[in-house]
């Protein structure tokens, strides 16, 4: 069984040869090939490198074209700061709707017209034609929440929940839209498990979750799978209020932070393949070996078997080798099925 | 009273128009600045903090209250100043250079601000250069950084190095936060305290200033 073949059969609930292994590597990748994260982000020659380079040498079952959440924004002609060696920013003072009249006028960039969107569409294609069938090609798109937030400007965002729900769904709709067809080129190009992004959702609460996001998410998800798309939620920060809705929407993987017990998780998703959520700084980064083979061990007792091993969040710069090599021995050693050790 | 309570109530739901008018109507019937701070904003705002610890309350009804709580203030500062009244103690705060990430910032300085504290909020992406002469000019007492992304927080030990290399440091405390940072961290760089979360940090704010 080959990584490719391993995730599938895990999101399609077949028996698997050991359990999957999909940490999230950013900057941790870029330091293995010795390249500045502000190269990483631009050139998606670069980009490839490094995830086939991280993919070979801890045996990580998926490539990814996740690299910063400012590609769409970057290509509507949002402000987006560029830094030498650290994911883009957004400067929230000039954020492309700090007047919400602007949105009327957006027009869905074209993913393949030459910008940062069609960087990404590259690595997609170049994965697919240096893998092959190996390990799974996960392509990124920003979730409805965080890529709205990019747009208007976190903090405005928040407020206009409230003061301007209208605004907002109009605001979801138009992004909603623009990642279904990024989402669409970069399954052209040979993407086959689709990454969405959404750090904001887990600030909104569960109300405005359920009223607003979720069936923006919603829309997005089915739109991915009508395409034939496998999709994998990543939600940072504390989803612990909205688990059962992260449940119902239908995402084939679900990724936890740290800080959501994954027990909970599982009493919530009682059938969903869980990932996560070994602390990324506290344990994977700062911790020993056994540190982290106790937190994978606690995990995987927590999610059960649909389970991949991974860490709450992006796998961070510095992380010790001896670590990543600790997570991935135990993905390697251990499969499901009341967590049989394998020979 | 009731227009302690109004105050208090407009605060806590995040209603500007009623903080703003019931401010008004206290003033007019005589009470002070201080009464309005101690005995609504104060309380009201502990209590937003008490319902965003207990995931009640989430980022919309924080920044809600704290805007409730800013159109209040924009009448009792005026009131305060002219009167030679203290503000309240002096917090600086700001997102180290690089970093442009701010709302846990915004968070605690609206609470800060909320618990009574005088917050010089500097921003995002501010150099160590820039808290330097924020301390100089404004004489805190805490200087409270936070960093979103593990790249930025070395700018954290650069600042107070900054504070040491212009005779400050013994001046003020400073506090850190944010998604990566821990308490090795912070013992590590020579911080004075770390907080993991919003509430934390208003406590640890409150105890390094009556332990002063």
């Amino acid at each position: 069984m080959n990584s490719r073949e391993r995730v599938l059969a895990m999101i399609d609930r077949c028996p698997v040869d050991r359990i999957p292994f999909m940490p999230i590597t950013m900057m941790f990748a870029a330091d293995r090939i010795g390249v500045k994260y502000g190269q990483y982000v631009r050139d998606y020659r670069l980009l490839v490198e490094a995830q086939l380079h991280t993919a070979e040498r801890f045996d990580i079952d998926q490539v990814s074209c996740i690299s910063d959440p400012a590609r769409e924004a970057a290509d509507l002609g949002a402000e987006v700061r560029f830094f030498d060696d650290q994911p883009p920013a957004f400067d929230e003072s000039q954020a492309l709707l700090v007047d919400k009249k602007t949105l009327a006028g957006l027009k869905i960039p074209d993913p393949l017209g030459g910008g940062r969107m069609h960087d990404r569409v590259k690595a997609a294609a170049l994965l697919k034609e240096r893998i092959g069938g190996d390990r799974i090609v996960e392509g990124w798109i920003e979730g409805p929440c965080g890529q709205a937030a990019n747009l208007r400007g976190i903090n405005r965002l928040m407020l206009d929940f409230i003061d301007d729900p209208a605004f907002v769904q109009d605001l979801l709709d138009f992004v909603v839209e623009m990642e279904l067809r990024f989402a669409r080129a970069q399954a052209e190009a040979g993407v086959e498990l689709m990454g969405v992004g959404d750090p904001a959702s887990s600030l909104a609460g569960p109300v405005i979750f359920r009223q607003m996001l979720m069936p923006a998410h919603k829309k997005l998800v089915d739109g991915l799978k009508a395409m034939g798309l496998r999709t994998r939620s990543h939600m940072c920060g504390s989803t612990k209020r909205i688990l059962k809705e992260r449940g119902e929407l239908g995402y084939d993987i679900i990724d936890l932070d740290s800080m959501v017990p994954l027990s909970a998780a599982r009493m919530n998703i009682p059938g969903g393949v869980l990932l996560g959520n070994v602390a990324t700084v506290e344990v994977l980064r700062n911790g020993s070996v056994q540190d982290v083979i106790d937190a994978v061990t606690q995990c995987t007792r927590d999610a059960g078997d649909l389970y991949i091993v991974g860490a709450g969040c992006e796998v961070p710069r510095d992380t010790p080798e001896e670590n990543m090599l600790a997570l991935l021995e135990f993905a390697r050693s251990h499969k499901p099925g009341a967590m049989t050790v394998v020979a | 009273m009731s227009l302690i309570k109004d105050l208090y109530d407009a605060i806590l739901v995040g209603d500007v128009k009623k903080a703003h008018s019931a401010t008004q109507s206290g003033i007019d019937a005589g009470l002070g600045p201080m009464d309005l701070i101690q005995q609504s904003m104060v309380p009201a705002m502990d209590e937003v903090g008490r319902l965003f610890e207990a995931e009640e309350y989430f980022v919309p009804e924080l920044l809600l209250a704290g805007r409730a709580m800013k159109s209040a203030m924009e009448l009792l500062r005026p009131l305060m100043i002219a009167s030679g009244q203290k503000l309240g103690t002096r917090i600086v705060i700001g997102t180290v250079k690089g970093d442009l990430h701010d709302i846990g910032k915004n968070i605690v300085a609206s609470m800060l601000e909320g618990s009574g504290f005088e917050v010089i909020d500097l921003g995002a992406d501010v150099a160590p250069e820039k808290f330097v002469s924020a301390v100089k000019e404004s004489d805190p007492r805490v200087v409270c950084m936070s960093a979103l992304l593990t790249v930025t927080m070395p700018a954290m030990r650069t600042t107070i190095r900054a504070l040491e290399s212009a005779g400050l440091r013994h001046r003020v405390k400073v506090l850190i936060g944010g998604a990566p940072v821990t308490s090795q961290y912070a013992a590590e760089i020579g911080a004075d305290g770390y907080s993991e979360n919003a509430s934390g940090a208003v406590k640890l704010v409150k105890e390094v200033c009556s332990a002063a």
